[in-house]
C-alpha cells in the first residue's frame, strides 16, 4: 500500500469510498472531488455533460416534428435504433463508471487509472462519427462515379485543341397540333442539296401527364423523316427546333439521336415528336422544324478557347499574386517598425502604438483571404483589383508580424559598435540594423510571393479575379477537361514556384 | 589627461551598477579594469563614450566633460574613441571592407555614406589598417567566413579607422584562446607605444594584466577596490587577487605550459 507517492498519503480523501462513489452516482465527479481529486471530477462532469449534450442534439435532430423530450427520443429510437440504444447503453456505462470510479479514488493509497477516460474518449469518437456524417460505405460504393470527370481532369489535353467545324444541315417544317389549314408542304428537292422530307408534316408533341401522383410520357406522334443528298457514310445528327427558336439535339433513351448516311448519302428514321413546353402566349400556327446534321472538322489544329483563357487567366493570376506581394511588402516594411517592440519600447506612447499595431496585425491576419476578396469585391466590383486588394491587407498583415519578428530578433552588438565610432542614427540603420534584416526580409518575401500566387489560384472562386474564377466556371457547366486545363496549369505553376522560390532563399539566406 | 569624478550608474531595474568611481589616466596609458562578470566593467567602459548614460558624475577628457555633450558634440568625441568589444560586433553578413571603412563614419559624408560611397583614400587606408593587423588578404571575404582571431583583428582595423586618441577594449580577448589572446593584446600594446594612443582595456586573466598593463583598477560590485602600478600588479600577492575576485577565485593561467599554483 505505501509504494504510492507519498503525496497521496498526505492528502487522504474527505470521504468514505462508499460515499464517494454515491455523491458520483448523483452528481458525476463529485465523489473524485470530494476524494481530492478536483480536476479528475471536472474533466468527467464536463465530458458527461458534453456527450449527454451531443446526445440529445442528435436525438432531437431525428426527430424535428415531435414536440416534448419524451415523444422525441421515442421517435429517434424508432428511427435509428441502431445508433440511439448503443450510445445511451454507453452513456449509462460512463455513469456507473464514474460512481465506481470516485468509490476507487477514495481508497486510500489508490491512485490513476486511466480506462475511464478511454470510454470517454470512444464515446465522443463514435458521436463525432455520426455528426460529421462520416460514410465509408458510399465513399467505396460510389467511388466509380468520379472516374469519368475524374480521368478528364487528370488528362485534359485533348480540349487544349480543336478544329473549324463545317455544318451541312436541312429540315423539314412541322406543324403542331394539326388543323383544318393544309400542313406545311414538303421543301423542294435540289439535286446535290441535302435534303430532308418528314411524313406526316403535322402531329402532336409528346405530352407529360400526372396519374396517381406519377409524371408519364405519352409519345407525339411518330414521324418517318428521310434524308438525301448528305455526305455517305458518315454520322448525321437528329435536331429539333420549335417556333420561339430553341435547338436542341434530339434523345432517344436517353442516348443523342444519330444515325449513320448509307453510300448514296440518304438515310430514313422514325421519331417521335418530342415534348415541348410553348409559351401560351405564343401565337398563330405552331410550326417546328426537324432537321438533319452533319458535322465535319475542316482546317489545321489550332489551340481551343479553352486553352487561350486559361493561358490568359493564369497570367493574370501570376500578375496578381506579383502586384499584391509587392503592396503588401511596400506597405508593411513601415508597420513592421511599429509592431517591433525593440524600437517601440522608448516611451509608453510608442509602447501603445506598439500595442494597437500588433493587435491590428493579428486581426487582419486571422481572416482569411477569401473574405477579404468578398469584402474587396463589395467596394470595387468583381474583378482582379478585389483580389489584389485582398491579397495585399492579408500579405500587410502577415509579413508585418514576420519582419517585426526579425527586428526584434537582430543582433545589438553591431548597432552598439557603430555607434561608438560616432555615426548618425540613419548611418546607424544602415550599417548595423539593414545588413542584419536583408536574409529574413528576402526570404519571407519570396516565401509570401509564393503563398500569394498560391492564393490567387483560389480567390478566384469568391470573384477575385485570376484562374480560379474559370475554374469554378468550368466545373459548374460540368466541362471538367477546361477544368482539368486549369488545374494542370495551377499544379505547374504552384510546383515551379515553389521550386524558384526554394532556390533563391537557399542562395540569399 | 582623461578623468573620471564620482561616476554612478543605476539602471532603470534598479541595479547599481557604478557607485562613486572616480580615476584618472594619463595620456599614452594602458589601463586594465579587472575585476568579475557583473562588477561593472563594462558599464564602466560604455559610459565613458555614452553608449551608456551614466545616471551622475563627471567624465572628463582633456577640459571637455563628456557627460554633458549634446548630440552632435558627442558625435565627435565618439569618433576619436576607438571601441573593441568581447564579441567582436561586426556585421557579419557584410564583408570585412565594408566593416573596417564603417569605422569611418564620423568622418564622411553622412549622406554619401547612406549609398556606401566612401572617398578613395579612405579606402586606401582601410587596406592599411588590415594590411597592419596582417589581415590584408581577407579584406573582400564576409565576416562570418573569419576565424575569431581574424574577426577581433578587423574589430581593432574598425577602431584604426576612427584614428583614435584612446581606444577602449571591453574583454577583448574573452572569446578567444590563449596564443590568440597574446596576439591581439600585443596590436594593442603596438598602438598603445607607437601611437601613443590611450588604452582602456578590461581583461580577466592575471597574466595578461601582469604582461601588458601600466595602471591597474579592479571593480567590485560598481566599486573601485584596488589600483596599482605595472610594478605593483606584477607583485599581486594571492591574498590582493582574492580580495578583488572573491574567495573562490582560483588563478587560471592562460598560457599553456604556465605555472601551477
Amino acid at each position: 500500500m505505501a509504494t504510492r507517492t507519498t503525496k497521496r498519503e498526505l492528502q487522504p480523501s474527505l470521504v468514505s469510498p462508499p460515499v464517494a462513489g454515491i455523491a458520483s452516482l448523483f452528481i458525476p465527479g463529485l465523489g473524485q472531488a470530494l476524494a481530492r481529486q478536483v480536476q479528475r471530477g471536472l474533466t468527467l462532469f464536463g465530458s458527461l455533460v458534453t456527450l449527454v449534450g451531443l446526445f440529445a442534439w442528435q436525438v432531437s435532430l431525428l426527430a424535428t416534428r415531435e414536440q416534448g423530450i419524451g415523444a422525441k427520443f421515442v421517435k429517434a429510437l424508432d428511427r435509428r435504433p441502431a445508433f440511439v440504444i448503443p450510445i445511451l447503453a454507453l452513456i449509462v456505462i460512463l455513469w456507473l463508471w464514474i460512481a465506481w470510479d470516485a468509490y476507487r479514488q477514495a481508497q486510500p493509497g489508490q491512485r490513476g487509472g486511466l480506462s475511464v477516460f478511454a470510454l470517454v474518449l470512444a464515446l465522443f469518437f463514435i458521436l463525432g462519427w455520426k455528426i460529421s456524417e462520416i460514410n465509408l460505405y458510399k465513399l467505396a460504393t460510389e467511388l466509380s462515379d468520379a472516374k469519368g470527370p475524374l480521368s478528364r481532369v487528370l488528362w485534359p489535353w485533348e480540349a487544349a485543341v480543336t478544329r473549324d467545324v463545317e455544318t451541312t444541315v436541312a429540315g423539314a417544317d412541322i406543324l403542331s397540333p394539326c388543323d383544318d389549314l393544309p400542313p406545311p408542304s414538303p421543301p423542294v428537292e435540289t439535286p446535290g442539296e441535302p435534303y430532308v422530307v418528314a411524313d406526316p408534316t403535322c402531329g402532336d408533341l409528346s405530352q407529360q401527364v400526372e396519374e396517381g401522383g406519377v409524371l408519364k410520357t405519352v409519345p407525339g406522334t411518330l414521324l418517318t423523316v428521310v434524308g438525301r443528298g448528305f455526305e455517305p457514310n458518315t454520322e448525321t445528327q437528329i435536331w429539333w427546333s420549335d417556333p420561339i427558336g430553341n435547338k436542341f439535339q434530339m434523345r432517344q433513351e436517353g442516348r443523342y439521336l444519330a444515325i449513320m448516311t448509307d453510300d448514296e448519302g440518304a438515310f430514313q428514321i422514325e421519331i417521335h415528336m418530342p415534348y415541348r413546353l410553348i409559351p401560351p402566349s405564343s401565337e398563330g400556327r405552331q410550326v417546328h422544324r426537324v432537321e438533319a446534321r452533319q458535322v465535319s472538322s475542316v482546317g489545321d489544329l489550332k489551340f481551343s478557347d479553352a486553352l487561350k483563357h486559361n493561358v490568359e487567366k493564369m497570367v493574370e493570376t501570376i500578375v496578381l499574386g506579383m502586384m499584391a506581394t509587392l503592396f503588401g511588402i511596400i506597405f508593411s516594411v513601415p508597420v513592421s517598425f511599429l509592431a517591433a517592440r525593440n524600437l517601440m519600447s522608448g516611451s509608453p506612447l510608442t509602447m501603445a502604438l506598439y500595442y494597437i499595431t500588433r493587435t491590428l496585425l493579428n486581426i487582419v491576419r486571422s481572416i482569411e483571404p477569401l473574405i477579404w476578396a468578398i469584402l474587396a469585391g463589395v467596394i470595387v466590383g468583381l474583378g482582379p483589383f478585389a483580389g489584389v486588394i485582398a491579397l495585399t491587407v492579408h500579405s500587410i498583415a502577415a509579413l508585418g508580424k514576420l519582419y517585426s519578428e526579425s527586428i526584434e530578433s537582430i543582433d545589438p552588438g553591431p548597432i552598439e559598435a557603430i555607434q561608438a565610432t560616432g555615426a548618425t542614427r540613419l548611418q546607424t540603420i544602415m550599417y548595423a540594423v539593414v545588413p542584419q534584416m536583408i536574409p529574413p526580409f528576402v526570404s519571407f518575401s519570396i516565401y509570401r510571393w509564393d503563398i500569394n500566387v498560391r492564393m490567387s489560384t483560389v480567390i478566384g472562386l469568391v470573384g477575385g479575379g485570376g484562374i480560379g474564377f474559370l475554374l469554378t466556371q468550368y466545373i459548374r457547366l460540368l466541362d471538367y477537361r477546361s477544368a482539368g486545363i486549369a488545374v494542370w496549369f495551377i499544379a505547374i505553376t504552384v510546383a515551379t514556384l515553389d521550386y524558384v522560390s526554394a532556390e533563391i532563399r537557399q542562395r540569399f539566406v | 589627461m582623461f578623468q573620471i569624478k564620482n561616476l554612478t550608474k543605476i539602471y532603470d531595474d534598479g541595479t547599481v551598477a557604478l557607485r562613486d568611481v572616480s580615476f584618472e589616466v594619463a595620456d599614452g596609458e594602458f589601463l586594465v579594469i579587472i575585476g568579475l562578470s557583473g562588477s561593472g566593467k563594462s558599464t564602466l567602459l560604455r559610459c565613458i563614450n555614452r553608449l551608456i548614460d551614466p545616471t551622475g558624475g563627471q567624465i572628463i577628457w582633456d577640459g571637455v566633460d563628456i557627460s554633458a555633450a549634446e548630440p552632435a558634440q558627442l558625435r565627435q568625441i565618439r569618433r576619436q574613441i576607438g571601441m573593441i568589444f568581447q564579441h567582436f560586433n561586426l556585421v557579419k553578413r557584410s564583408n570585412v571592407l565594408t566593416n573596417v571603412l564603417s569605422g569611418r563614419l564620423g568622418y564622411v559624408n553622412p549622406w554619401s555614406s547612406l549609398l556606401h560611397r566612401f572617398p578613395a583614400e579612405d579606402r586606401e587606408m582601410a587596406m592599411a589598417a588590415l594590411k597592419r593587423v596582417g589581415i590584408a588578404d581577407q579584406a573582400h571575404k564576409r565576416v562570418d567566413e573569419l576565424s575569431g582571431g581574424q574577426q577581433q583583428r578587423v574589430g581593432i582595423a574598425r577602431a584604426l579607422m576612427q584614428q583614435p586618441r584612446m581606444i577602449l577594449a571591453d574583454e577583448p580577448v574573452a572569446s578567444l584562446d590563449p596564443v590568440l589572446a597574446h596576439s591581439i593584446l600585443e596590436h594593442l600594446e603596438r598602438l598603445n607605444q607607437e601611437e601613443k594612443i590611450t588604452v582602456l582595456c578590461s581583461l580577466h586573466y592575471l597574466d595578461l594584466v601582469q604582461r601588458y598593463a601600466t595602471r591597474v583598477i579592479g571593480l567590485r560590485d560598481g566599486q573601485i577596490v584596488y589600483r596599482g602600478s605595472r610594478e605593483e600588479i606584477r607583485a599581486m600577492t594571492d591574498r590582493e587577487f582574492k580580495d578583488i575576485y572573491g574567495e573562490e577565485a582560483v588563478r587560471v593561467s592562460v598560457v599553456p605550459q604556465g605555472r601551477e599554483e
